[in-house]
């Protein structure tokens, strides 16, 4: 990524070269799942970015406010899609049927969650379709459901949206409410393969410069090099830190998984999981990490110490790399690693919709006690 | 039947390109092996070597001898000029890939094998249901093609094969009606998550079957030359090993052996069941760890592959130099013997093993608890298959993890079993 003068610390495209960033950094803003298929999805994504250019990234401030945007992201679930690779035309397809609906040419693509292969596919439709991408998105991080968005808080509908599957099957969705259309996509995707690339949130620039999370691109770039750059656990926690406001919640090695450890809320994907840590050092707590798709809580010998909508991820310290929840075994040790999410999250209305009482723990966030 | 109890010694054996090592372990003996000139450092000198020297260091003469193929394997996979058959690679997908990039594997190195590919319309999703029906006119092509190539090694992966392999089956079935004698390759046989892994760990598959019989013929006959009935063993890439037999028809498994085997070396010349190990690769320290007395494992991209495959193997990553992440609770080790003779070591004291990786479906703790036995029992049964004794096996780990953005109810399982040496197999 090259600096744009007066633009301190963000870029101005993204190149094939900074692919590989990318995609660590967009791992650490949604640790869920593992890497099946990281070498295909960073491999098309860089050859497109080599046959096509690179993809200006720009901040919704720079483009005029009456330009159209469109956000993308994959829809489901991550090992799905690692078996069943896309074909290469879903995102772009998905977002041409809005435009076809709308009777609009979008000029900007911007990511529903700048995280994940969410954040790469982002890149490879702006690519496809030859417009800049937008350095926001609306979650900063992933959360379960599609109205679980920056944008909603603000009044932007994500419908009309389309969802196309890797079979070539695509389902356009146009309804009043982001939850109904969340619930009307789910049953959709589980018959098309487990994923599918989402078109939604058709609206304006002018709109998403109150509405979207800004920097978020170049943010997990910025984290995506550190990452890359295998180092001691204590110095990258330190430097992660400085960019994320991540913190060590604790160091130690996993004792137990256990399944369906409350009650399933049907209205949120993947059963809920408890993990059990047994701290190293420090002061031998025992942690209890729940997990739905994300890690919503961690309690250190009972007591709650981190919560949704933190950021809760965890850091393989033989290895150096992040633990992805998929793979995790007992033996490994971990850093526990709490980072704030975008303070829209701790808002009423923001907490009401992603915080721990959303996933069946109605607990107050350590920042309200 | 073969010399066997606490009076024979165990050898274990490291193919390089260009010459072999061995080292004799008998209890916490360990005699590295170094044959003496005019004898060869090849397979069957450093073999009959190693014999020598088991006989002299105990009452029973050898019991055993692990061979580690890996590096044989990885250099003739390397090596653009080595001779390999060529692939012929089938994806059972609902649609053709758009994108050049996804239409292949990103891998040159598994690429470069490829002499065809094909793609057929089927597949299921990850819990087995059905996408597409499998295309019985694009097979019917496909084979027709297939037969006029001459290719006679072929790659077969389905979408979704792990949960349901029907699609697979049938398109091997039919390849193998329409070329007689075919040398096929079926990702089912491997579970394990991700197309383009799965696709890659089975075009290896293929490629290294005829070197892979090759060799073991060559080490089959070099054992029934020497005195004694000797147990020919095959190192695994998960560090444990399996027979002759299996890696014949699975040589993807002995891909990769070599990083677990030093592992294992290392923390048996320290005594130790659970340590870290810091070894040096090409000047650069990197780290693996022991736990349990098993090197720890996982699936990975393999140093020089470019890829994921499904198979685990030990990934050694980069670690600062005499240290331990955070303070160490668990022994440091730096081994002071050479790489080769880490691995000889672990590969004499290597047990059989199984691994599986599956993704499965459940609505209730009673219903985990049962796919979780299923499965055990399953890896227990494989690891039988790779030489254990009945009643040796343990579960050495088992981890049920959620599916993120899944299904609620939708698990990854993973197995790994091992076992003691059945001595009775000696020349199965």
């Amino acid at each position: 990524m090259t600096g744009q003068p007066g633009y301190i610390g963000a870029s101005a495209s993204i190149t094939a070269e900074d692919v590989p960033a990318l995609y660590e950094g967009a791992k650490f803003y949604s640790p869920a799942v593992g890497d099946a298929n990281r070498s295909s999805i960073t491999s098309w994504l860089a050859g497109l970015l080599d046959r096509n250019g690179p993809v200006p990234l720009l901040r919704v401030e720079a483009v005029p406010p009456e330009t159209a945007c469109v956000s993308v992201c994959v829809l489901g679930s991550g090992s799905a899609m690692a078996d069943l690779p896309p074909a290469g035309d879903e995102f772009e397809v998905a977002v041409r049927q809005i435009e076809r609906l709308q009777r609009v040419s979008f000029g900007a693509v911007y990511p529903l969650a700048a995280a994940t292969i969410s954040a790469l596919v982002a890149v490879v439709a702006a690519a496809q379709l030859r417009v800049p991408l937008l350095d926001a998105d609306g979650m900063g991080r992933t959360f379960a459901l599609i109205h679980h968005t920056a944008m909603h808080l603000s009044g932007v509908s994500p419908t009309p949206l389309a969802a196309v599957g890797p079979t070539g099957e695509s389902v356009l969705v146009e309804v009043p409410s982001g939850p109904r259309a969340d619930r009307m996509l789910r049953a959709n995707v589980d018959t098309v393969g487990g994923w599918a690339a989402l078109a939604a949130y058709p609206t304006t620039a002018g709109v998403l410069r109150r509405a979207a999370l800004p920097g978020t691109v170049s943010r997990i770039a910025n984290v995506g090099r550190l990452l890359l750059d295998r180092t001691d656990p204590d110095v990258l926690v330190t430097r992660l830190g400085t960019i994320t406001g991540c913190r060590r919640v604790a160091r130690g090695r996993i004792a137990e998984l256990e399944h369906l450890s409350r009650p399933s809320d049907v209205t949120i994907p993947a059963h809920p999981s408890s993990l059990v840590i047994e701290e190293t050092g420090g002061l031998g707590r025992q942690l209890r990490i729940e997990l739905r798709s994300e890690i919503v809580a961690v309690f250190a010998d009972g007591a709650l110490v981190a919560g949704a909508p933190d950021l809760i991820s965890l850091l393989d310290v033989s290895r150096g790399v992040l633990a992805t929840l998929d793979s995790l075994e007992p033996g490994d040790l971990v850093d526990v690693l709490a980072t704030p999410a975008d303070a829209v999250w701790y808002s009423p209305r923001g907490m009401e919709m992603v915080g721990m009482a959303s996933h069946g723990i109605p607990l107050a966030h350590p920042r309200r006690r | 039947m073969p010399a066997q109890g606490d009076d024979v010694a165990h050898i274990g054996v490291t193919l390089r390109p260009h010459r072999a090592y061995a080292a004799v372990v008998h209890g916490a003996t360990v005699l590295p092996v170094e044959p003496v000139a005019p004898a060869r450092a090849d397979l069957e000198g450093v073999v009959a070597a190693a014999v020598g020297v088991a006989l002299r260091a105990a009452p029973g003469g050898a019991g055993a001898v692990t061979v580690d193929l890996a590096p044989l394997l990885l250099d003739t996979l390397v090596r653009t000029e080595a001779e390999v058959p060529p692939v012929a690679a089938v994806r059972i997908v609902p649609r053709a890939a758009t994108d050049p990039a996804l239409a292949r594997s990103p891998a040159e190195l598994v690429e470069r094998r490829i002499a065809r590919r094909w793609t057929v319309a089927g597949g299921h999703d990850l819990l087995g249901n059905e996408l597409t029906p499998l295309d019985g006119d694009g097979l019917a092509l496909l084979c027709e093609e297939l037969a006029g190539t001459g290719i006679r090694h072929v790659a077969i992966v389905a979408a979704g094969s792990q949960a349901r392999p029907a699609h697979e089956r049938e398109v091997a079935d039919a390849i193998l009606a329409a070329v007689p004698g075919a040398r096929i390759s079926v990702a089912s046989d491997y579970g394990g998550q991700g197309l383009v892994a799965r696709e890659a760990t089975v075009v290896i598959d293929s490629a290294l079957t005829a070197l892979t019989e090759r060799v073991l013929d060559r080490c089959e006959r070099t054992l029934a030359r020497l005195p004694g009935s000797l147990e020919l063993r095959v190192a695994r890439g998960d560090g444990g090993y399996s027979t002759p037999s299996r890696i014949r028809v699975t040589p993807v498994v002995a891909f990769g052996a070599t990083e677990a085997l030093e592992l294992c070396g290392a923390a048996h010349l320290a005594g130790l069941d659970d340590c870290r190990v810091l070894l040096s690769r090409d000047g650069r320290p990197v780290a693996g760890e022991v736990r349990h007395g098993l090197a720890v494992v996982r699936p990975d991209v393999p140093v020089g592959i470019g890829t994921e495959l499904v198979v685990p193997m030990a990934v050694l990553t980069g670690a600062p130099p005499d240290s331990y992440p955070g303070g160490a609770d668990v022994p440091v080790i730096r081994p002071d013997a050479p790489p080769h003779v880490l691995a000889c070591v672990g590969a004499a004291i290597s047990q059989p093993a199984s691994w599986l990786d599956e993704v499965a479906f459940i609505e209730s703790a009673a219903e985990l608890d049962h796919v979780r036995r299923d499965a055990e029992e399953r890896a227990t049964a494989m690891v039988m298959a790779n030489g254990a004794a009945p009643g040796s096996t343990r579960v050495a780990e088992v981890s049920t993890v959620a599916v993120p953005y899944s299904p609620s109810g939708t698990i990854r399982i993973r197995v790994r079993v091992a076992g003691s040496p059945d001595t009775s197999l000696a020349g199965r």
